[in-house]
């Protein structure tokens, strides 16, 4: 069996009943989906089968064999985010990150599909499967709209920060 | 030990390979069968992969609408099938899970361990669907309710059929949680051709049942006669009681305003 | 001042948002074995035999560790702060909740490490169950713990109390008494990333544990105490976690790991299943709380008492300190200058229960609030005039014996009532968090200074 993934073509050599997401993780070291349920219920591992949509614990490899498979990490750089990843830093739609991935993935392929603004019900029935429990949905639901409508950018704008510690003093603070 | 992998180039081989279907474990969409792969449930010697053996479509043939047992889902939430049909496939998961998620994984789907399952059923039964199946003893074809109610274990799905006319009225009325992931409280569609009712409930018990007494009398309290609801994690026997009736006149009212 | 109310950037942000932030799952390293629990399949009872021989002789398993594995089995997650411990990281004679960990396998694969699971010969003699806290009490309830039913250790007292001033002369001189049980229920924190964690065994005889804990240190210190180490053998690497909500407080990968990674030599990994982590990861306790207030039919409250039960689960872990926080703050955000509580952690035969935000306060502020609307009903009063007259102030004095200098009851239930568009009369949008005086010190509050005690020393 072969995938390209993320560009790249690669032989794989797990059996053919292998989740798609085990594959990735395991065989090929990418790791932007994450196993959150392995039962097709939280959206976390969901990546672009030739461009569509899928939860890849739910597919077997030799389903999708010859495929091409984007993951986040093929999505952009973190020197050139794609507008939807500007959208979800910018607008602080990812907090312990987690959901992060399959959030992103779903979100660009609803835009991809759409070829324009997206509105709130078109976002909900796209992403209505995909669980957050830290952020709640107003600023991923409001990510992806603003992503659609090109409404991204001023992510310079925001203060740089080192690596490691954000560059905030607190005087004062008992921290 | 892995499995043995056989992955059919047309729906000959698949049927072929198949046989009586002895030790064989059919993967359709997957999205019931890889999660319990995953969780060491199931243990198959050897694995029908269907993917790539032409048994996804909707094609229209004379009166009849033919519908491949490896029709996704989501292909039947705007597809050419009766609104029936597509009313209940939008209910089913969500976006990305009807994309993998079959009509003949649905129909073929056993009970599940915390929900009733094959939600699709009753839209099926209500609309006088057939299915064609391959397995011991060849080829057959007979009524959804049929299929349900027998065994179904040795018979691989190979197409649904539905008559272009089957419904000239229909009315639908189901309950379910407000989430995407949520299986079927209950789901009652009704269909009626030549002054004739079909009336099916989904989501109540492990499989779709036929509700023969309401049929003949049009008295929602009769769906008790025809389906013994069950507990499970989605909602309780007697909360299915209860709604039941009240589903079955909604879909009658319905079907009389249409 | 620059953070607060400054829009800064993520640090983290950029590695969530294109995939490359590093969770525990995410970690490589070489030549890493799986790990698999064997579990409790009962809810109650007792391990009769137990033969790992046939699982470790399985093709690609390489460590299995049981209790006699382990240097120090029973150790009690909040034992450095003085309670006991109770719970054995691995079951010797008893199981005593569904999902509670026996052994556990270091094995090639996922599927080896489950094979050899469920080659380990083992036997149960199946005791009662018990789920209902209220009936932890009962003379006749199925005994789970070497304690009995109860926790005992607060000071002198087997439950924690709170008295202030005089309850009798509250309920004597009360026009009214208003009582009420709530009883909240269990809830898993859920976190997206399952329990997960890996273990590597160092050259130089250190651990490096990479963990998904929301407590590093505290974590750190309980594998420690297992393992019978200094602390300085241990690396822990952490503060990427999958949300927690309070669940990933409790250690519950990481000195299995630990154990097996030193046995097999090898680094290990464990990553709960979604199943493990619904069925055998702690929840949110469930309460059993009841109250009854004397209050004046103008609206003063007189005097409380509360008799809370908190649901351990199992084992006790957190919950002695749960409860203290729930007993401070079984007043609410009220001054109430009559009060008793007594309050129990009873075990059941439910997985233990932790933090889940704002442990324990959660649990009684749901129970205050809506018992406040219920006195409001029953007197006739406005539910809002209520809470304000009633309100803390400045000077005011806690069940736990605080003296308050900026309580802030009165200014957020008056910013919550405009923002709701409630029109309060005059009288109470004027009022602030000042001392009370005139008609808001009535004889009863004015005596209240000095009168609490907290009794029981313990967490
Ligand atoms: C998150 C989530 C939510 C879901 N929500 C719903 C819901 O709301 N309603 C609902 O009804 N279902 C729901 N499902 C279940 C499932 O997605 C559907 O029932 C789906 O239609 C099953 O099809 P599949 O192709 O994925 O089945 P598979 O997993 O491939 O197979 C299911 C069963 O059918 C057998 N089978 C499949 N095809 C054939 C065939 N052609 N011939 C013989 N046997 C066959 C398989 O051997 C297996 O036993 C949900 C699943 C997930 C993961
Ligand atoms: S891991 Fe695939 S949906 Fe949760
Ligand atoms: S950001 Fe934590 S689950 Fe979504």
């Amino acid at each position: 069996m072969r995938l390209t993934v993320n560009g790249i073509e690669s032989e794989i050599s797990s059996p053919p009943l292998t989740p798609l997401l085990h594959v990735l993780r395991d065989e090929l070291d990418v790791t932007s989906p994450k196993a959150g349920c392995q039962q097709g219920g939280c959206g976390t591992c969901t990546v672009l089968v030739d461009g569509e949509p899928r939860r890849s614990c739910l597919t077997p490899v030799a389903a999708v064999d010859g495929a091409s498979i984007t993951t986040l990490e093929g999505v952009g750089e973190p020197e050139r985010l794609s507008p939807v990843q500007a959208a979800f830093y910018e607008k602080y739609a990812a907090q312990c990150g987690f959901c992060t991935p399959g959030m992103i993935m779903a979100a660009t392929a609803l835009i991809d599909r759409k070829g324009g603004p997206v509105e709130r019900d078109e976002v909900l029935e796209a992403l209505g499967g995909h669980y957050c429990r830290c952020t709640g949905y107003v600023k991923i639901v409001d990510a992806v709209m603003a992503a659609s409508r090109g409404e991204v950018g001023d992510v310079q704008d925001l203060p740089v920060s080192e690596a490691g510690e954000p560059s905030v003093e607190v005087h004062g603070s008992p921290a | 030990m892995a499995p043995q992998v056989l992955i059919p180039q047309s729906a000959d081989e698949a049927a072929t390979l198949y046989g009586d279907g002895e030790g064989i474990t059919v993967f359709a969409g997957g999205t019931i069968l890889m999660p319990e792969l995953a969780s060491g449930r199931i243990r198959p010697e050897r694995a029908l992969l269907l993917h790539a053996s032409g048994l996804s479509g909707i094609r229209s043939d004379g009166g009849v609408i033919r519908i491949g047992a490896m029709t996704p889902v989501a292909a039947l939430v705007d597809g050419p099938v009766p609104w029936l049909l597509s009313i209940y496939a939008t209910h089913v998961a969500d976006y990305e899970v009807r994309q993998s998620a079959t009509i003949g994984g649905n129909i073929c789907a056993p009970p599940g361990r915390e929900s009733q399952r094959g939600d699709l059923g009753a839209a099926l039964i209500a609309l006088g669907a057939r299915v064609r199946s391959a397995g011991k003893g060849g080829e057959r074809t007979e009524a959804v309710e049929d299929f349900l109610s027998g065994d179904r274990s040795g018979r691989l799905v190979l197409e649904i059929e539905i008559d272009v006319d089957a419904a000239r009225k229909s009315g639908a009325s189901g309950k379910r949680r407000k989430h995407a992931h949520s299986y079927a409280i209950a789901n009652v569609a009704i269909a009626e051709r030549d002054g004739e009712l079909r009336v099916a409930v989904a989501g109540v018990g492990p499989t779709a049942v036929r509700c023969r007494s309401v049929e003949a009398s049009r008295d929602p309290q009769d769906v008790l006669e025809d389906v013994d609801p069950v507990d499970d994690a989605v909602a309780t026997a007697e909360y299915r009681r209860q709604i039941l009736p009240l589903l079955v006149r909604e879909a009658l009212d319905r079907l009389e305003t249409e | 001042m620059k953070a607060v109310g400054a829009r800064l950037p993520r640090y983290d942000g950029v590695g969530h948002v294109t995939g490359r932030t590093r969770f525990v799952d995410d970690v490589r390293v070489g030549k890493t074995l799986w790990v698999k629990a064997l579990r409790s399949p009962h809810h109650h009872a007792a391990i009769t035999r137990l033969d790992v021989s046939k699982a470790a002789a399985m093709p690609g398993v390489h460590a299995i560790v049981t209790h006699e594995d382990i240097p120090r089995n029973v150790y009690g997650h909040l034992e450095a702060l003085g309670v006991p411990g109770d719970e054995p990281l691995l079951a010797a004679e008893d199981v005593r909740y569904l999902g509670q960990p026996i052994a556990a396998v270091a094995a090639e694969s996922e599927a080896a490490a489950q094979a050899a699971v469920e080659a380990i010969e083992v036997s149960y003699e199946e005791k009662p169950a018990l789920f209902d806290i209220r009936k932890a009490l009962d003379p006749d309830a199925p005994q789970i713990h070497h304690w009995g039913n109860v926790y005992p250790h607060y000071g002198s007292y087997n439950h924690r109390r709170v008295r202030k001033g005089n309850i009798d002369w509250a309920f004597e001189k009360a026009d009214v008494i208003v009582e009420g049980v709530y009883r909240p229920q269990a809830i898993e924190q859920l976190p997206l990333e399952t329990q997960v964690c890996t273990v590597v065994p160092e050259p130089d005889g250190r651990l490096t544990v990479y963990s998904c804990t929301q407590a590093m240190y505290f974590s750190m210190g309980v594998v420690a105490a297992h393992l019978q180490w200094p602390l300085n053998r241990l690396k822990f690497v952490g503060g990427t976690v999958g949300g927690g909500f309070g669940g990933k407080v409790d250690t519950a990968t990481d000195t299995i790991c630990c154990l097996l990674a030193l046995k097999a030599r090898r680094p290990v990994k464990w990553r709960w299943t979604r199943e493990e982590e619904m069925l055998c990861s702690s929840t949110r306790a469930p309460w059993h709380i009841e109250l009854a207030d004397a209050v004046t039919s103008d609206g003063w409250i007189l005097g409380r008492r509360t008799l809370t039960i908190h649901d351990a689960g199992a084992y006790a872990r957190f919950s002695p300190y749960g409860l203290t926080k729930h007993a401070f703050h079984h007043s609410g955000a009220y001054t109430i200058p009559n009060l008793r509580f007594d309050g129990f952690v009873a075990f059941t035969n439910r997985v233990p229960t932790t933090a889940m935000r704002g442990f324990g306060v959660t649990s009684v502020s749901f129970a205050v609030e809506t018992h406040l609307n219920r006195v409001a009903e029953a007197i006739g009063m406005d539910p809002w005039e209520l809470r304000l007259k009633n309100a803390n102030r400045v000077g005011d004095t806690t069940g736990n014996g605080v003296t308050l200098k900026d309580p802030s009851t009165v200014p957020v239930t008056l910013a919550a009532a405009e923002r709701v568009g409630i029109e309060l009369p005059a009288e109470y949008r004027a009022m602030t968090s000042d001392p009370r005086g005139g008609d808001l010190l009535p004889e009863h509050l004015a005596a209240q200074q000095n009168l609490s005690e907290l009794n029981g020393g313990g967490h």
